[in-house]
């Protein structure tokens, strides 16, 4: 008897495995590609959860996923990013029907879609979009514009007629067009602006696919479809119901329940495989690198640290590769990568990484050559140091676990001090530590955006690293300003040389990897290396 | 009665006087602040004069006396201002949350009432028997359960048993009755069952010492019928170290069930308060204090006035 339910029992251990796995597979395999050939269907309600809450509602103000969530479908940008591709970095047009650049790169003249409607009735034209992008890059007296930074290139926004947006820049931008499809920087209505430049804070109103019905603070966001959608056709969904779910076992739950359909940021592996096994072949799963990544911050202005020997020693003793098969196991990161996501178009290929201090399959190598750094260094077998972290579990805990781990290899002890987010933040800004746990996240896989931070303290507002390198700077303005993408790929690879070998200012750790299990009656999405992409939801729709 | 009831309600100026100030100057001395932690989210491009431009905005340029002078004289006119973070009315932020956190906690209350009061009786009548025994084995089981492990309990046991999930949105009671005793039942049965077990032990405790009072061998003396007994003499004077247990958890659980609240997920005043405080939302933080205060003192205050009622050598004290 005892031996013929304990034989049941690892059948049906067996039984969930391969349904599970193989679940796995056909969905990580397949993604939406099935989607993509179906016919999409009509109506129903996309449920899907968010974790958090926006401060306003205001995205030229605001950088967190939280409002772009639940609010993107509202809105249209100038341009956006194509919905089906996978790597989130080729652009196409969204309110623009077109454009064109001139030769020296320095205009740039986009041919706004006809027929394009606010939720109010009134008519879109290029005075939106100058009003909207006036109000991100030179924003008037007490408004605050998140991004404005990524627009110092821009001279002027003109709109010769209803139908023509100029942009006239001051010196060529390679990012222009990446930075103009921003997730964040919605149209909005001219004339309201100029009533009252705050009123997007507090209130919704679009020309996307979807119109807002209302908010309850806490609870959810409700939208219903825009019926006079520019884009005929779509939207495919009646409307959507974002829940705000706070707990991360409530919204493995709320899944898992068929109370939600997906939630678009992300769960750990762990959370994945649960959702597989208890969901079998009704829940698909979507991974992606992640366009977030954890470094290792050291403060030039302390010792040892002011010293490239010791900084390359810390990212001399990682063995990234066999970390990358451990750590993808229990937390969120996978890839190893270096300034931009593996696969994107600005990456290194793998036999140039491998060029890289710490970065080589030759791990016992690496770690004689940190261990003679630190001894030309002056650093004694068994030095001290603190490890400053913020207490956000996944992934800062495992990765700093790792990290401990790994120094000890090479002589080195750091005490992991596991702080709260606001005193970590504050202690890096303030370079009240020795070596951190410091993060690099963007909107899009773009040079410009994911090397911003690197640049020199002053130049950057968030280099913590607190150091000073005009040949950084130089190389980050000559990718930024080249147009070939040949050209701009080689100033890339010497600034990643140069950031993370030869002067090793920071070391990065392992790609943050995104994990999406969705019902699978979810079609038409698909996931991106960046979690504030790719949620305007006019393509998604509901199987049956 | 009247002397009595205008002498503890003016009581409670100073006291409230003084959670004011202490929380004011505590918020302004925890580490990090609210402009640092709005703007240094993901893809934060955060620049020194976007902090500066913010910090003026909220006022939080100018000295700590005059921001606790702008503060305090709009609660002295009933006005809490504005959160911080979300720029919305702080009463319209509570108000929102107010409804669900009050019903749970009335109804946490009344099944721990209906659970505590019965037992807590049997359990002292019935001293040192099983019947005692199991009633103490239950409530020092609830004792030791926290609410959250046993609503953690619940929505595994649903989700695996049932394949189903209690609603996450809150309907209120008056939209969808059904809706809302759906979703609401879980969380009150798991804080309702640790709330039952203080009380049980309580009332207990409480039956058993007024029973070996003189008192009531006097009133079995001269006859009277127990039911009579226990329910007019007993009971009633049990009652009063209850009432206070069960008023001081009815308190608790108007902002404190915090970990509860996110298991279920219900937008209620605990989160609420959780988030100000993470979120450095000085305002707003101040505000739930000074409102989880004010229920404090009161429901104390409501305490006294029964313990008047009950005991009348207490108003002529």
């Amino acid at each position: 008897m005892a031996t013929n339910r304990a034989r049941r029992r690892g059948s049906e251990t067996v039984r969930g495995l391969v349904v599970g796995v193989a679940g796995l597979m056909l969905a990580v395999l397949g993604g939406t590609g099935a989607g993509a050939q179906e016919r999409p269907r009509y109506g129903g309600e996309l449920v899907f959860v968010v974790p958090t809450e926006p401060a306003s509602y205001d995205g030229h103000r605001e950088g967190t996923f939280a409002l772009v969530h639940p609010v993107a479908p509202i809105y249209n940008t100038l341009l956006r990013f194509d919905p089906t591709d996978r790597t989130g970095t080729r652009v196409v047009g969204d309110l623009a029907e077109s454009w064109t650049i001139a030769r020296d790169g320095r205009t740039y003249t986009f041919r706004l879609r006809r027929g394009v409607k606010f939720h109010d009735g009134s008519d879109l034209t290029s005075k939106d979009v100058k009003a909207s992008y006036d109000k991100i890059i030179f924003p008037p007296s007490g408004v605050i514009s998140f991004r404005k930074g990524q627009y110092t290139a821009v001279e002027a926004v003109e709109a010769p007629d209803a139908a023509t947006v100029v942009f006239r820049l001051k010196w060529p931008s390679a990012s222009l067009i990446t930075a103009l499809a921003s997730p964040f920087n919605w149209i909005y209505r001219a004339d309201i602006l100029a009533k009252d430049v705050h009123w997007y804070e507090t209130h919704v109103m679009g020309t996307g696919p979807f119109i807002f019905v209302e908010h309850v603070k806490g609870a959810y966001w409700a939208a219903r479809k825009n019926p006079n959608y520019w884009d005929k056709g779509k939207p495919y969904l009646d409307g959507y119901r974002a829940l705000v779910v706070k707990d991360a076992n409530a919204q493995v739950a709320a899944v898992r329940a068929e109370r939600a359909h997906i939630q678009f940021r992300g769960f750990t592996p762990s959370e994945r495989d649960s959702l597989v096994q208890a969901l079998g072949a009704k829940i698909a799963v979507q991974e992606s690198p992640w366009d977030c990544v954890l470094l290792v911050g050291m403060n030039h202005e302390k010792k040892p640290w002011d010293d490239k020997r010791a900084r390359r020693a810390l990212t001399l003793a990682l063995d990234r590769h066999q970390g990358s098969q451990a750590l993808s196991r229990i937390a969120i990161v996978k890839s190893v990568g270096g300034v931009q996501v593996p696969g994107t178009p600005f990456a290194a290929p793998p036999e140039e990484l491998e060029k890289l201090a710490g970065y080589s399959h030759d791990v016992a190598k690496s770690r004689a050559e940190a261990r003679r750094l630190l001894t030309e260094a002056g650093v004694p077998e068994g030095f001290s140091f603190s490890l400053k972290n913020r207490n956000v579990p996944m992934p800062y805990e495992p990765i700093a676990v790792w990290l401990v781990d790994q120094w000890r290899q090479v002589g080195l002890q750091a005490r992991h001090e596991f702080i709260e987010s606001t005193k970590w933040e504050a202690d890096l800004r303030n370079g009240e530590y020795e070596v951190a746990v410091d993060t690099q996240c963007s909107y899009a896989v773009d040079p410009d955006l994911d090397l911003y931070k690197f640049q020199s303290m002053g130049i950057s507002h968030n280099n913590y690293g607190r150091y000073t390198d005009t040949v950084l700077d130089e190389l980050y303005q000559k990718q930024s300003r080249a147009l070939d993408p040949d050209e701009r790929k080689k100033y890339v690879r010497e600034f990643e040389r140069r950031l993370l070998d030869e002067e090793a200012h920071y070391a990065y750790t392992l790609q943050w990897h995104r994990i999406i299990p969705h019902s699978a009656k979810v079609r038409g999405w698909t996931i991106t290396p960046s979690h504030f992409v790719n949620n305007q939801l006019d393509t998604v729709w509901l199987a049956e | 009665m009247g002397k009595y009831i205008l002498k503890r309600l003016l009581l409670m100026i100073p006291t409230l006087l003084g959670v004011a100030v202490i929380i004011f100057f505590l918020m302004r001395v925890v580490p990090g602040d609210i402009v640092e932690l709005r703007f240094a989210g993901e893809s934060s491009f955060a620049s020194k004069e976007n902090l500066d431009k913010e910090r003026v905005r909220l006022g939080l340029d100018q000295p700590l006396w005059r921001q606790f002078l702008a503060w305090i004289t709009g609660i002295v006119r009933l006005d809490f201002g504005k959160s911080m973070w979300t720029g919305a009315p702080i009463l319209e932020e509570i108000r929102l949350r107010f409804a669900l956190s009050l019903q749970l906690a009335i109804m946490a209350t009344l099944i721990a009432v209906l659970l505590a009061i019965p037992l807590g009786v049997i359990a002292a009548l019935k001293q040192d028997t099983w019947v005692d025994y199991v009633v103490r084995i239950v409530s020092i089981a609830g004792l030791a359960t926290p609410s959250f492990w046993l609503g953690i309990v619940f929505i595994l046991g649903l989700l695996i048993v049932f394949k189903w999930l209690p609603p996450m949105v809150y309907t209120p009671l008056w939209v969808d009755p059904w809706q809302n005793l759906l979703q609401l039942i879980w969380p009150a049965l798991a804080v309702g069952y640790r709330y039952s077990a203080v009380a049980t032990r309580m009332t207990r405790s409480a039956m058993l010492e007024v029973l070996r009072e003189d008192y009531i061998r006097t009133a079995r003396a001269k006859g009277l019928w127990e039911k009579l007994i226990l329910s007019r003499h007993a009971l009633k004077n049990a009652m009063l170290p209850v009432l206070t247990v069960i008023a001081l958890e009815f308190a608790f659980l108007m902002g404190g069930l915090v970990v509860t609240e996110q298991v279920f997920n219900l937008n209620g005043l605990g989160l609420l308060f959780v988030e100000a405080v993470a979120h450095r939302d000085y305002t707003l933080t101040q505000a739930l204090v000074m409102l989880v205060a004010f229920v404090f003192i009161f429901v104390n205050f409501l305490v006294d006035l029964a313990y008047a009622w009950i005991d009348p050598r207490i108003r002529f004290r």
